[in-house]
């Protein structure tokens, strides 16, 4: 009851946010200069034409309407027309996000492993903790686009190993993500060479996560480690294994579970920068082709959707929290 | 970040890369670890004593000077950075071109000077106007409670659940390029940050016994607010936009990045970079100086930060 009633009230905060976001995007085009006339059928149409596309474009409206006009497009999908590619907005982010998704993916996995190997490895004594450390931390204060610039510099033109941008694999397969339809087609080599594609700029993506959740995750563990249940479960006997699962991560898990969600959604603001300097074409890259041309549309849907995104992850990860941690829902 | 829009690492609020989060301090263990895990107890990193207070200090005097340094930086520049001066893409330590030049030959020193000025200024100018946007919606909450703590802390919680960075980009975007602009961006998704660590601090002072006596006293609130409140708030308030600054030159340099600064010539670090892409593989030193630039300043103010917060928490 507790749980469904929990259940409830954060989703009724997502579709809430979820407005916001609309709201915040329908003003931001109020006040922007782009427009949406002049795009469509030119600067240098007729008073009569201009009418005319007003009206079709519904600019003749009172602004509630038109923002009512915009939230039901939104829930049916329709984001209006790009004044850049003349397409569907909806359709133009159809084909970028998966690029995007599978990298932003790709990415966290590769900052949850870099993650927990700072913590553990700070935690255990592991001689090469230190210098891991010091690596994180000093990379996590480079922008996201200069770790890429030095990767590719280093890992594509000194050693060779790793292509330097564009995408891999099986590129037209239903998903859109390369490493999954190269492994769903069965194509082993495609998907190594997907991932090879991947490596650098889920790397460059990954580091700055990856120390934000490995200090949490560790400071997490020494607190749990050093608590009094751990001491009595130990005491009384339960193997090392039993002690680990059941009571050290289910209690050092939950801060751990939140800073992922947190960077998983800052991670889709980072592949902005990650993009550009991989050419990956994903949305990153429609939204740099979109901005130098004030195409509104299409920046207003990136940011919904990307936005979306933002906020279905973090309520998903405090929904998983209090499973994990039944004291989350009560309070 | 960050970014990422890096705040989050702190709290909800961070900013665009992933905030950089302060390292968090392990709470002392009553009694012995266990020592199956091997678990180390953490030498905090010389926290005590003379060197670190020198350390610190000189962490803190370098942001001062950093700061300093980016007031006269145009002057110290030894060409004009908007025209090329030399052979273009010549390598750093070039003779009269210490950094190098770009691809058509305007001098990398002193394009990364000026950069340098706007990125750090304008970050000091941010955290700042942010700080002091925050701290009255937080002061305010925190004061005067019930509906009025409520409508603010709401519409924050809004503002913190959104992401940074995004909504940064779109406020950029409609409100068009120009210096003006980017800060106007960069603030609206920043001051909800400083607004819920200010009230949080204020909450938990005003229920403290000294507020409730100079209230009894018949202070009014202004006086509480001024004489019994603020002074407490500010320590808190100064370590927290000292840890930031860091967070927002790399969010600035990111929305640089993607073309969301000041339009073309003008020398910007993070547009420096992303302009000159092309050049990676050819004259690598071209986008990456900008770039390193950027991170040298975040990192300086992520280590300074720390440096304040040792100095002022350590009552």
């Amino acid at each position: 009851m507790v749980r469904l009633r929990f259940l409830g009230f954060r989703l009724l905060s997502l579709a809430g946010l979820l407005l916001v976001l609309s709201l915040v995007l329908f003003l931001l085009q109020e006040i922007s200069d782009a427009d949406p006339v002049a795009a469509t059928i030119g600067g240098n149409a007729s008073p009569e034409a201009i009418a005319a596309a007003r009206e079709r474009l519904g600019l003749d409206r009172p602004p509630v309407e038109r923002y009512l006009a915009y939230l039901g497009g939104l829930v049916t999908g329709d984001m209006g027309t790009s004044f850049r590619t003349h397409r569907d907005v909806t359709t133009d982010i159809a084909t970028y996000l998966p690029a995007t998704v599978e990298l932003v993916l790709f990415a966290f996995v590769v900052a949850l492993v870099l993650g927990v190997l700072f913590a553990v490895s700070s935690l255990l004594r592991w001689p090469l903790a230190g210098p891991f450390r010091g690596l994180l931390f000093v990379g996590s204060t480079a922008p996201t686009f200069l770790l890429g610039l030095v990767g590719l510099v280093v890992f594509y033109q000194l050693l060779g190993w790793l292509p330097a941008s564009g995408r891999g694999g099986v590129t037209d397969g239903p998903t859109g993500m390369t490493l999954l339809d190269s492994l769903l087609a069965g194509d082993l080599a495609a998907a190594g060479d997907a991932l090879q594609h991947l490596a650098l700029p889920a790397l460059a993506l990954a580091v700055g996560p990856a120390l934000a959740i490995g200090r949490v995750l560790r400071s997490s563990l020494t607190e749990t480690l050093g608590s009094d249940f751990v001491r009595t479960a130990t005491s009384k006997g339960l193997t090392e294994p039993q002690v680990l699962v059941r009571h050290v991560l289910r209690n050092s898990v939950n801060a751990a579970l939140s800073m992922s969600a947190l960077q998983l959604g800052f991670m889709f603001g980072g592949v902005l920068l990650v993009e550009g300097v991989f050419t990956w074409g994903g949305l990153g890259s429609y939204l740099a082709a979109s901005l130098p041309v004030s195409d509104f549309p299409a920046i207003a849907g990136v940011t919904f959707v990307l936005g979306a995104l933002y906020v279905t992850v973090n309520t998903v990860a405090d929904v998983l929290q209090s499973v994990a941690d039944p004291r989350i829902r009560v309070s | 970040m960050t970014d990422t829009l890096a705040r989050g690492g702190t709290t909800a609020a961070a900013p665009p890369h992933g905030p950089v989060t302060p390292e968090p301090v392990a709470p002392a263990s009553p009694g012995p670890a266990p020592r199956r895990w091997g678990l180390s107890r953490r030498r905090s990193f010389a926290r005590s004593g003379r060197a670190a207070t020198v350390v610190d200090w000189t962490l803190i005097a370098l942001l001062v000077g950093i700061t300093l340094l980016s007031v006269v930086s145009p002057l110290l520049a030894p060409y004009d950075p908007v025209q090329p001066v030399g052979m273009p893409k010549l390598p750093p330590l070039s003779e009269g071109h210490l950094l190098g030049t770009d691809a058509i030959g305007r001098d990398t020193l002193s394009r990364v000077l000026a950069g340098l000025q706007t990125s750090w200024l304008l970050s000091v100018l941010v955290t700042a106007l942010g700080l002091v946007i925050g701290s009255v919606v937080g002061v305010v909450a925190g004061m005067f409670g019930g509906w009025v703590d409520a409508l603010l802390m709401r519409t924050t919680d809004v503002f913190l659940s959104l992401p940074s960075m995004l909504v940064a980009v779109a406020v950029s975007a409609a409100l068009g390029p120009g210096l003006t602009n980017t800060v106007l961006a960069v603030l609206v998704v920043w001051w909800p940050y400083y607004a819920r660590i200010v009230r949080g601090e204020v909450r938990a002072l005003v229920a403290r016994p000294h507020v409730e006596a100079a209230r009894l006293a018949g202070a009014g609130w202004f006086r509480v607010m001024w004489r019994h409140v603020l002074p407490g708030v500010v320590p808190t308030a100064v370590v927290t936009a000292s840890l930031d600054i860091g967070n927002v030159v790399m969010t600035l340099a990111s929305l640089s990045f993607l073309g969301l600064g000041q339009p073309a010539p003008a020398p910007e670090l993070g547009a420096d970079t992303s302009r000159n892409l092309v050049e990676i593989l050819d004259a690598w030193w071209i986008p990456l100086i900008p770039g390193l630039v950027v991170m040298l300043l975040s990192l300086l103010s992520n280590l300074a930060g720390d440096a304040v917060r040792n100095r002022l928490v350590r009552r």
